[in-house]
């Protein structure tokens, strides 16, 4: 047998063995008990200085490691280092570094169903990039989902604050108010949006129908408000609307945004406005 | 200084002829090239990831070359003894090692030149103007001109694997010399105090020229901050070649 068959033979026997030992070690492994590796995860203080300089590029690849750890939805517990790897390790390594904060609160909001994790997530990188209007724009949005729509509108409100922001983000401000039943709120936001010289016509069209609405809106509400106070102090409800303001409990009757005055039905107590009807609501 | 430029030009081509420097720029480019591939696997911010991976290669491989190519610069004429015959021309020492370090510092320019320019290619076709990253990638070299520098400064007096060791335990302290003022807060005695003042000024403070984290961002760099450091890494690192120089004067050969 010659030599070069000699080593081939060596070469094939040493791949084989190596290859057999490894299948074996696969097959040994124990299965994964949860989300240890992240235990161990070191703190992005210390990622940045073992980074030599590198620290953004190592955000980068914590956060590709983070994309693919979170795309395995078979991991048990895998929401509970989440705001260590999206909100301390990659935002050590650079703070400005959007991406990572909303991606984050996503999984949080979304899949976690936790609020209050995605907002601090998004808060943090709110405040380490106070420049950025997408955080509290978004932050406003999970709240939205969640139906809190006064903290919808504040951070709404914070966005629309920071320079850049698109200055559609005062219509949400005032659309957050409205479902908030928050009305004369949201009026006075749509009427920013109505006196900004910076809006289009549609924008104003937009504004001027929703303060006619919302205005149709606030005023029965008043007035049906103070339909039933009337009617605890005096035991039966008003004959006419102008008792409420000789009882002191309205100081004048407003009108509806046509200047006529709105339509009250003794029998019932009920409060209409023919504006209202012709604005469909 | 004819000889200087002589022994930099000689030195610029020597080392253009050495296939390590060849592969590592090969693998740099392909950094560069793979960097929009890599980029794929992330959710939003692609542009940010090809910057990212650009300037670190840029820095990564630059740094490979000062120590690879450095290092064995001085060393290597006095081990093939060819030191004997260039010196017994009519050249001073510290002509040699100067121009040593002026050849190395020309293969370090033309390697930013060709893999900065690659990034800076990568993200203008990407759409994005590459602009801001023009005083990153000029701070990479002046970095890499400290480095250098102490690459050589060891190989004029040691043997190219201690002067490798020496180079990088330089760039990491360089990296790290922050710690030492963190440290000098948290010891009690006088005289460690001192030792870690002394550490903090004496080695590079290489953070100091690392502005990449901002130009990824489009944060631009103050005009006045730029200028400041990159005088500071220029005179450091002339500091150091006139070390290696003194060094190399003094040393008797067998």
């Amino acid at each position: 047998m010659s030599g070069t068959i000699r080593a081939g033979l060596l070469l094939a026997a040493a791949v084989l063995g190596a290859g057999v030992a490894r299948a074996r070690l696969v097959a040994l492994e124990a299965p994964s008990a949860g989300p240890k590796d992240l235990l161990y995860l070191p703190n992005g203080k210390y990622l940045r200085a073992a980074s030599l300089g590198q620290a953004p590029v190592a955000a980068d690849l914590v956060y590709f490691w983070a994309i693919q750890y979170y795309s395995d939805y078979q991991r048990a517990d895998r929401f509970r280092y989440i705001e260590h790897v999206f909100g301390s390790v990659i935002p050590e390594l650079d703070p400005r570094f959007i991406d990572p904060y909303w991606l984050g609160a996503l999984i949080l909001t979304t899949e976690a169903a936790d609020l209050e994790g995605g907002l601090r997530l998004l808060d943090l990188g709110a405040a380490k990039n106070p420049g950025e209007w997408v955080l509290p724009f978004l932050a406003g949005w999970e709240c939205d989902h969640a139906k809190e729509y006064d903290r919808a509108a504040a951070y709404f409100d914070r966005a629309a604050r920071i320079p850049g922001a698109p200055a559609a983000l005062v219509r949400l401000v005032a659309g957050m108010r409205a479902r908030g039943e928050n009305l004369r709120e949201a009026i006075a936001k749509w009427n920013e949006v109505l006196a900004d010289p910076r809006g289009d016509d549609a924008s104003h069209a937009i504004a001027e129908r929703q303060v006619r609405t919302l205005t149709v809106r606030a005023d029965l509400k008043d007035l049906e408000a103070a339909v039933v106070t009337f009617r605890e102090l005096r035991g039966a409800p008003p004959r006419r609307l102008e008792e409420l303001v000789h009882a002191g409990i309205l100081s004048r009757l407003p009108l509806d945004p046509d200047g006529k005055p709105y339509r009250y039905d003794p029998a019932t107590g009920a409060v209409t406005s023919d504006a209202s009807r012709v604005l469909g609501s | 200084m004819r000889a200087m430029v002589a022994v930099a030009l000689n030195t610029f081509r020597e080392a253009i002829r050495d296939r390590v420097l060849y592969l590592i720029l090969a693998v740099a480019l392909l950094v560069v090239a793979g960097s929009r591939f890599v980029a794929m696997l992330t959710v939003g911010s692609e542009v940010k990831i090809v910057k990212d991976l650009g300037l670190a290669a840029v820095s990564i491989f630059g740094l490979l070359i000062a120590v690879f190519v450095g290092t064995a610069l001085v060393s290597k004429e006095i081990e093939r003894r060819t030191v004997y015959t260039l010196l017994a021309q009519p050249i001073a020492r510290w002509q040699f090692v100067a121009g040593k370090y002026a050849g190395l510092f020309l293969v370090l320019a033309a390697n930013v030149l060709v893999v900065g320019g690659s990034v800076l290619a990568a993200v203008a076709l990407m759409g994005e103007s590459p602009v801001a990253l023009v005083p990153a990638v000029v701070l990479i070299l002046v970095e890499l001109a400290v480095v250098a520098a102490f690459a050589v400064l060891f190989s004029s007096f040691t043997n190219p694997i201690l002067a490798a060791v020496g180079t990088v335990a330089v760039y990491v302290a360089g990296h790290l010399s922050w710690s030492f003022d963190l440290l000098r807060k948290r010891v009690t005695t006088g005289a460690a105090r001192t030792l870690c003042d002394v550490l903090h000024a004496v080695l590079p403070n290489l953070d100091r020229l690392d502005v990449k984290a901002d130009a990824v961002h489009g944060i631009a760099i103050p005009a006045s901050t730029f200028a400041a450091a990159a005088a500071y890494g220029a005179f450091y690192a002339l500091a150091v070649v006139v070390l290696a120089c003194v060094v190399f004067e003094r040393r008797e050969f067998a």
